[in-house]
């Protein structure tokens, strides 16, 4: 069952849930680019959620710039982005990121690959790389949301 | 008299979602962080309802439902879940456990307040007018 899961699929089911996520839960409009490499932020917030199983294992990292990410806070809390610290926008990158990854999750699931996610972790900086080990394939997907990029990096082992 | 709602989620935005949405009803929102706490609080506030995470760290929402379950003064309490997976085994196991219903996030707060609404009464608080 699981040689249906390649990483195009999970990249395709990925690019549809993101823009589903932000829809739903903040009423925002992301748009997949292609052709664009990732964005350099100057400063950014990144949510990472792992996921593992018998057949599959990886990761999925939501990076966003933090003047973004603030107002994703603001639009999901209903508060203004003034009012915000630190924590409430880790708090709801962390959450946007389970929800990308649940998603995958169960789509992963009823492809037959059953794995378990874990809670979010959350990184910030302004100069800091993400390296895959080896095995692992890597895709960046893109989305613009008005002015704004987001950035969705997958790692994936498959077997 | 305002009803009582109990919010389980490790989730501070989660559970701030949950309380903007009944904002403009009579509803007492109680909160916990992870099923054991959900637990304690359950047994002191005796809530009329429960919208309770799945994955949480130190109890999940599976371990504090069966729980719940077991005990002849809670077992009544309905209970909603909320998800982030959505697959078919995830779903059949919740349906299992005795839910009165589930909601899968990403959600709007239509979809939970209609949920709520088939669970409990939700009345809109009185609009006090201060005097001239």
């Amino acid at each position: 069952m699981t040689r249906t899961i390649q990483i195009p699929n999970i990249c395709e089911f990925m690019s549809r849930h993101l823009v589903d996520v932000f829809e739903t839960m903040l009423s925002m409009k992301a748009a997949p680019r292609t052709g664009e490499g990732a964005p350099m932020f100057e400063e950014r917030v990144t949510g990472c959620v792992a996921f593992a199983g018998d057949h599959i294992n990886g990761a999925v990292y939501l990076h966003l710039g933090t003047p973004f990410a603030t107002r994703i806070a603001a639009a999901m809390l209903g508060l203004e982005p003034t009012d915000l610290g630190e924590a409430e926008v880790n708090d709801v990158v962390g959450e946007v990121t389970n929800m990308l990854t649940g998603g995958l999750k169960s789509w992963l699931c009823d492809s037959g690959a059953e794995c378990a996610v874990s809670t979010p972790a959350i990184i910030r900086g302004s100069a800091f790389t993400i390296e895959a080990v080896p095995d692992v394939e890597r895709e960046w997907l893109i989305f613009e949301c008005g002015p704004d990029r987001i950035v969705v990096e997958i790692h994936v082992r498959i077997g | 008299m305002a009803i009582k709602i109990l919010s389980v989620d490790d989730s501070r935005t989660i559970r701030l979602i949950v309380g903007k949405a009944f904002r403009p009803y009579a509803v007492t929102l109680l909160e916990a962080a992870n099923g054991e706490e959900g637990l304690v609080v359950a047994a002191r506030e005796k809530p009329d309802l429960v919208i309770l995470d799945v994955t949480m760290p130190v109890m999940d929402g599976v371990t504090m439902l069966t729980k719940l379950k077991e005990d002849p003064a809670l077992k009544g309490i309905p209970v909603i879940m909320l998800t982030a997976e959505s697959g078919r085994e995830n779903v059949l196991q919740i349906a299992r456990l005795g839910v009165r219903d589930y909601l899968v996030k990403p959600f709007k707060e239509d979809q939970l307040l209609e949920k709520v609404g088939r669970c409990v009464t939700l009345e809109k608080r009185p609009v006090v007018v201060a005097p001239a």
